[in-house]
């Protein structure tokens, strides 16, 4: 019998630890208790694993402290009745079942925090493999075969980086792992150093050994404080164990193992700005070329991938790139993580094979819209991606076809919305966040975005006027053009891909003064529609400015002038009485 | 070698170069902001992007490398649109002005800040000559100008405005004390100009086209040279030996000047053109215009400019006991006073609006009725009533003031069935003047009845024949008006014999928002205005009524300026690019990231809000000097060039070598003179070099006539040297 609590952050945040420490008071023998990393089912946390002797699972899902001894009852008996209410309903374990795991194949699965569990579950045998059966050139070629792309956003080969990166001259090189996740709704890199950190070190030494560097770097936010505990114990462990360090198998392989924590600048995801922080400066991009491969840290040949690329890499040496390349599309193969979030049913971590649709991920793994409202659009790429509407559903999950939307891959940040999101409203979200994270270097970034930012905060409360559309497209086109790196160029797609697929609701900003979606709060004004108000006062008891008056028993009335639209009296009336106008 | 192709031109380059180096050594214009040999490749500002074929991104030429056949374009349309917009994304964040308001104001764009501060320094010859290439009468129109640049003047912001036309006058005035200043004139080129009307707009044309060489004769139908400043300005205002002495300056050029020869008598346009390569007419407006009121026939009604030319050439008129006068502008108050002094007892000013309406400058307002004159305001004549064909009195409408018009004044309204009958013996109708039509029939003249010209070319109807002044378009206006046309039409006349157009124009320039400026750290300190005559001797005589400035006034008062232009402007690198896109950085106006702020020590000034994060500064501080002085602070827009934890420069380990001054592309680092007042000035600069330790040294030194301005270091010995400014120009030879 094994008891396992699921704890990532997003466990602990939900209360994991308290379930674990009320466990741990039970009579269950603690020896059975152990932690695991993150299963990818936020909607469902604190998540409890029950195995029993023969290795069947009991999930149990949404546990609070206070069912520790219903918990406890259940190991003693063997009676599912006493955890009935908590076994994860046959719907939400297609959640799981429906998905295809490779870069997470171990997470909420194993402990992240033990290097035996990982080796258990078959780790660190392809690093052997690599090492003791292959030349880096074999490496790089079954990489190659297996079409593995970077899932940082890009979608660059990795093969062709490393061998960039190999190619270079130099004996001094470096490979670096870019954790610093940024994209506002992405949470796929956490989730794979805080469950399964060796798997991340076995693809960075991977990688080390087909570059031919020495030393392996990760750079991770220090926003991640567990994932940045579980990667130095993990870092640790492997070098007690050798696998990090000197002649690493006896290969002859040397690689050395550090972390850098990043101060929290999203820019820093760049890969050129990431080696400026890594070198101790200011976060800032370099001009490319030089590319990182030719001229990278310290100036030395570099490679640089992000968490869930190298993630996929021992996968790949085991099972053979053909196997990878066996899933997905012509021209985007394997799998791809993606951080699914916003008005879904069941928002959490969804790994499938390239080429199944958004539909598949939106509703037959994410359940579809949480409320009643019809979905509207989904936001692919945080802030650099864009926004693909409901009609165009059926795009298949593919670099280029995404592409084709105008929004893009990105490292899998997924925001769904409903009928109730303004996509002005949205676009502006995402360029207050680039517009505050451009590292101000280049001119077309450091302004441009403002002045989009101010333009969008101009039609979102009633001022813009005609032309704005026009200008906010010019502008968009001129700094994808004109900015110097990443973030910059791709900084307008929330604001193109909303403009081309949503253009009428901006006009209802501009012409009429109309937020369609009833969000922007300048545009929209609160009333109480008499004959459904029952006067229940509830409103008027909620209302943080007093705006609301009327008498118990009969319809109340808001005082427009002192409404501030928090929307408060709107979410708690319960007769629908409360209508935005 | 590598070969390339740019712009369609067949370039060589060394192998690893970029294609900005391969450009530049060809000739090849990239503007670039962030770039600079001394530090290594940045790629901020972006201005440098190319096309390069078959490859689909904008290329930064600043670090992109030549390749072998490559095939560049340096001024595609997307390159264009990509650095206009960039310019504009910038210029919308420069919070700076490029000149201050008062030149901007200026219809000659006078370089009114640069000579008021030089007068602050002392350097009146300097000041003089600064005028001089604006304004070739300037004692005269310091004296007469109604000053627009005053009204734009920030210093009313604190208390009044600074005395800027009286300082012109003081300034010249000085000049014509001593030897006055000659401009030297550069080499014949042997094209002839023709200008008929020797105003002051005919005069300033012939005056710099003569400066550049061209030979110029002014005809003139008067029996001397002046035009409205001789037959229009009463001698108390404008002494015509001041006028006479500004002339013959003119006249020492080379200028010929021919009087009593009248257009379409003596000459036609046309007989001149054959005669000169081209003609510039430039004949003014003199006839007074009606009112449309009945009885304007009658004997003893004059028109305003007439009654002042008739007085000046000592015709003056019976005008007897009782004068009225109608009209609220300067001509108004030029016959008002006029009449004042021939002796008339009651003399009324007729004005329709309220004394806040006038148009005329308020000190000739207030020195009228200190003199005496009674003013008559919302009143309007209904009619002049005559006896024996001679005017016997006036009836006025009484007025009041309604809304607002378009002019934002608030218009006058008749109160039905209120008048008023003033007994006068004569009237003088001060409303205004107008060109005589026939006189320039052989020009297509436009719906008002003037010369139609063009507003930027100053061409007419017939080739080589440009116009400009009170004669042109919208008719008369104030001298500096056609005296800033006429600069600018020199300009035009010599591109045109040169065989080129020139559209005049004002390029684009950066100008704060007046409604964020804070004054409030600003010391009041009052206006000084010259003494004046007491009112009861001046009413009596044509004696000049202003006594001019002291010196001590002129200083005192120049120091008040708030030195509102940028000191850099003359080497701008940021404002050179702007001016070489037709930019509008209005369409993306919004907030300004820094505030203006100002932070020195004895050498340098910063001034982050005009900063434009080139960087320059910060890498060539820590790259070159290696010392990290400055470093950039926050992120995104808010990004802020600071000492290391925001200290006052002189508490860092900053030594003061000025290279993050030299690079910066604009205003926001600025060295300081060796002035008291700070000025803009167009300084010339020279490499020159001292002996530190033994050592040749290379220093830059900027002049401005004559003297040394500022002693920069420029190479890693007088950088390190730890000597100040004053002391390496102590060692200059």
């Amino acid at each position: 019998m094994r008891i396992v609590i699921g704890q990532g952050s997003c466990g602990i945040a939900a209360g994991a630890e308290k379930v674990r420490k009320a466990l741990l008071n039970t009579n269950i023998n603690a020896e059975a208790i152990s932690i695991t990393g993150c299963i990818g089912m936020c909607y469902l946390e604190p998540i409890v694993d029950i195995y029993d002797d023969e290795g069947k699972l009991t999930r149990l899902v949404k546990v609070s402290e206070n069912d520790a001894e219903a918990i406890a009852s259940f190991v003693e008996s063997g009676d599912a009745s006493a955890v009935e209410k908590l076994v994860v309903s046959d719907e939400d374990s297609e959640f799981l079942s429906k998905q295809t795991r490779i870069a997470l194949r171990n997470c909420g699965i194993i402990n992240p925090e033990k290097i035996d569990a990982y080796v258990e579950a078959g780790g660190y045998t392809a690093l052997k493999k690599a090492l003791c059966d292959m030349s880096a050139e074999d490496v790089i070629e079954v990489i190659k075969t297996s079409g593995l792309a970077g899932r940082g956003g890009a979608g660059f080969p990795t093969w062709f980086k490393w061998n960039a990166a190999r190619q270079s001259e130099g004996d001094e090189k470096y490979l670096i792992c870019n954790a610093d996740e940024g994209d506002p709704g992405a949470f796929m890199d956490r989730a794979v150093i805080e469950s399964d950190p060796h798997n991340l070190i076995e693809g960075m030494l991977i990688g080390a050994y087909a570059i031919g560097a020495k030393h392996a770097v990760v750079y991770v936010r220090a926003e991640y404080p567990l994932a940045i505990k579980r990667l130095k114990n993990a870092i640790k462990q492997a070098t007690e164990k050798g696998i990090i360090g000197e002649n690493i198998f006896g290969s002859g392989f040397s690689c050395d193992f550090t972390i850098k924590a990043g101060a929290g600048a999203f820019v820093c995801g760049e890969e050129t700005a990431l080696i400026e922080s890594l070198e101790g400066h200011r976060g800032m991009p370099r001009l490319k070329p030089p590319f990182p491969a030719q001229s990278g840290f310290w100036r030395k040949p570099s490679n640089i991938n992000n968490v869930e690329t190298f993630a996929n890499v021992s996968w790949i040496i085991n099972n053979g790139g053909e196997a990878f390349a066996a899933m997905g599309t012509e021209g985007s193969k394997g799998t791809k993580v993606f951080a699914v979030t916003g008005k879904v049913k069941r928002s959490g971590l969804v790994e499938i094979p390239m080429g199944k649709t958004l539909k598949d991920v939106i509703f037959d793994i994410g359940g579809g819209m949480k409320t009643d409202k019809p979905f509207k659009a989904v936001q692919m790429g945080g802030p650099s991606g864009g926004c693909i509407p409901a009609e165009l559903i059926d795009t298949v999950i593919d670099y280029k076809a995404l592409g084709a939307t105008g929004a893009i891959m990105g490292s899998g940040g997924m925001v769904v919305m409903d009928e109730s999101t303004c996509m002005v409203g949205m676009a502006k979200f995402f360029l207050d966040f680039t517009a505050k994270e451009s590292c101000g270097k280049c001119i077309h970034c450091r302004i441009g975005t403002k002045r989009m930012l101010e333009m969008l905060e101009r039609i979102t409360k009633g001022e813009g006027k005609e032309g704005d559309i026009e200008l906010l497209e010019e502008l968009c086109y001129s700094i994808k053009d004109g900015a110097l790196c990443g973030l910059g160029q791709t900084a307008p797609n929330p604001v193109l891909t909303t403009i081309k697929y949503f253009r009428d609701e901006y006009e209802a900003h501009i012409k009429e003064k109309r937020c369609p979606a009833g969000e922007c709060s300048d545009l929209i004004e609160y009333k109480i529609v008499a004959d459904k108000c029952k006067g229940c006062t509830l409103c008027a008891r909620n209302c943080p400015v007093n705006a609301i008056s009327g008498t118990v028993k009969n319809p109340h009335v808001i005082n427009t002038e002192k409404c501030i639209k928090c929307g408060k009296c709107y979410t708690s009336c319960k007769f629908g009485a409360i209508v935005k106008e | 070698m590598i070969n390339l192709t740019i712009n369609g031109k067949a370039v060589q380059a060394p192998e690893g170069s970029t294609i900005l180096e391969a450009a530049r050594s060809a000739g090849i214009y990239i503007p670039t902001l962030c770039y600079d040999k001394a530090v290594e490749i940045y790629g901020a500002c972006g201005l440098c992007v190319v096309e390069a074929e078959g490859i689909p991104k904008l290329l930064r030429s600043c670090s992109a490398k030549c390749s072998e056949g490559m095939v560049v374009n340096t001024e595609s349309e997307r390159v264009v649109q990509s650095r206009k917009i960039a310019m504009e994304l910038l210029m919308s964040a420069h919070d700076g002005d490029c000149v201050a308001p008062c030149q901007l104001n200026c219809p000659a764009r006078t370089d009114c800040q640069g000579y008021v501060g030089l007068i602050a320094n002392g350097e009146y010859d300097a000041a003089l000559k600064l005028i001089k290439n604006k304004i070739a009468l300037p004692a005269s129109i310091g004296r007469v100008c109604p000053h627009p640049c005053e009204k734009a003047c920030r210093r009313q912001n604190v208390e009044e405005p600074i005395n800027i036309a009286q300082l012109k006058a003081f300034a010249a005035d000085m000049d014509l004390k001593s030897d006055s200043y000659v401009p030297e004139v550069m080499p014949a080129t042997g094209k002839k100009v023709a200008i008929i009307g020797g105003g002051p707009a005919g005069l300033t044309a012939a005056f710099y086209l003569t400066i550049m060489g061209h030979s110029v004769t002014v005809y003139d139908m008067m029996e001397k040279m002046g035009g409205m400043l001789r037959y229009g300005i009463p001698q108390y205002r404008l002494p015509k030996e001041v006028l006479d002495k500004e002339i013959a300056i003119i006249e020492k050029t080379g200028v010929k000047l021919v009087n009593n020869v009248k257009l379409g008598v003596d000459f036609t346009i046309e007989s001149l053109k054959a005669e000169n390569d081209a003609v510039i007419v430039a004949v003014g407006a003199w006839k007074s215009s009606s009112m449309r009121t009945p009885g304007e026939d009658l004997e003893g009604v004059y028109g305003g400019i007439d009654f002042l030319r008739a007085v000046i050439k000592g015709n003056a008129p019976e005008i007897g006991e009782k004068v009225a006068i109608c009209g609220g502008g300067n001509t108004a108050m030029d016959a008002c006073r006029t009449a004042v002094r021939l002796g008339a007892k009651e003399v009324y000013v007729v004005y329709r609006r309220t004394r806040n309406e006038m148009p005329a400058d308020k000190l000739e307002i207030d020195e009228a009725e200190e003199e005496g004159v009674i003013y008559k305001f919302l009143t309007n004549p209904l009619s002049f009533n005559g006896e024996d064909g001679k005017v016997k009195s006036i009836t006025l409408q009484v007025m009041e003031l309604g809304e607002p018009d378009a002019s934002g004044r608030r218009r006058p309204v008749p109160v039905e069935g209120k008048t008023e009958e003033i007994p006068v013996d004569s009237v003088i109708l001060a409303i205004g003047q107008k060109l005589v039509s026939d006189d320039v029939k052989e020009l297509e003249l436009n719906e008002r009845g003037n010369i139609a010209a063009d507003q930027d070319f100053f061409t007419t109807s017939i080739e080589g024949v440009f116009a400009i002044g009170d004669a042109t378009n919208r008719g008369a206006s104030i001298a500096i008006e056609a005296i800033g046309e006429a600069d600018r039409c020199a300009k035009a006349v010599d591109a045109y014999l040169n065989g080129q157009a020139l559209d005049t124009r004002v390029p684009y320039i950066s100008k704060r928002d007046e409604s964020t400026i804070d004054y409030s750290d600003r010391e009041k300190k009052s206006r000084i205005n010259p003494k004046v005559l007491p009112a009861d001797v001046r009413n009596k005589n044509f004696d000049e009524v202003s006594l001019g400035f002291t010196e001590e006034e002129a200083k005192a008062e120049a120091d008040r300026c708030l030195e509102c232009g940028c000191r850099e402007y003359y080497k701008c690198k940021l404002l050179s690019v702007a001016q070489r896109y037709d930019i509008n950085p209005e369409r993306f106006k919004g907030e300004m990231p820094q505030k203006y702020s100002h932070d020195e020590n004895a050498f340098i000034e910063r001034n982050t809000s005009k900063c434009i994060l080139c960087g320059l500064c910060v890498r060539s501080c820590r790259e070159v000097m290696n010392l990290s002085s400055i470093g950039l602070l926050g992120r995104g827009f808010k990004t802020d060039v600071s000492p290391a934890f925001s200290l006052p420069l002189d508490e860092t380990n900053c030594n003061n070598c000025g290279l993050c001054v030299q690079l910066c592309p604009t205003g926001s680092l600025t060295e300081k003179f060796n002035l008291k007042k700070q000025v803009p000035l167009d300084e010339e600069y020279t490499e020159e070099f001292v002996e530190i330790d033994g050592k040749q040294s290379s220093v830059l030194v900027s002049r401005y006539n004559g003297k040394i301005l500022r002693v920069i270091p420029n190479d890693e010995i007088s950088r390190n040297s730890g000597l100040s400014r004053a002391e390496l120009q102590a060692k200059l030879k």
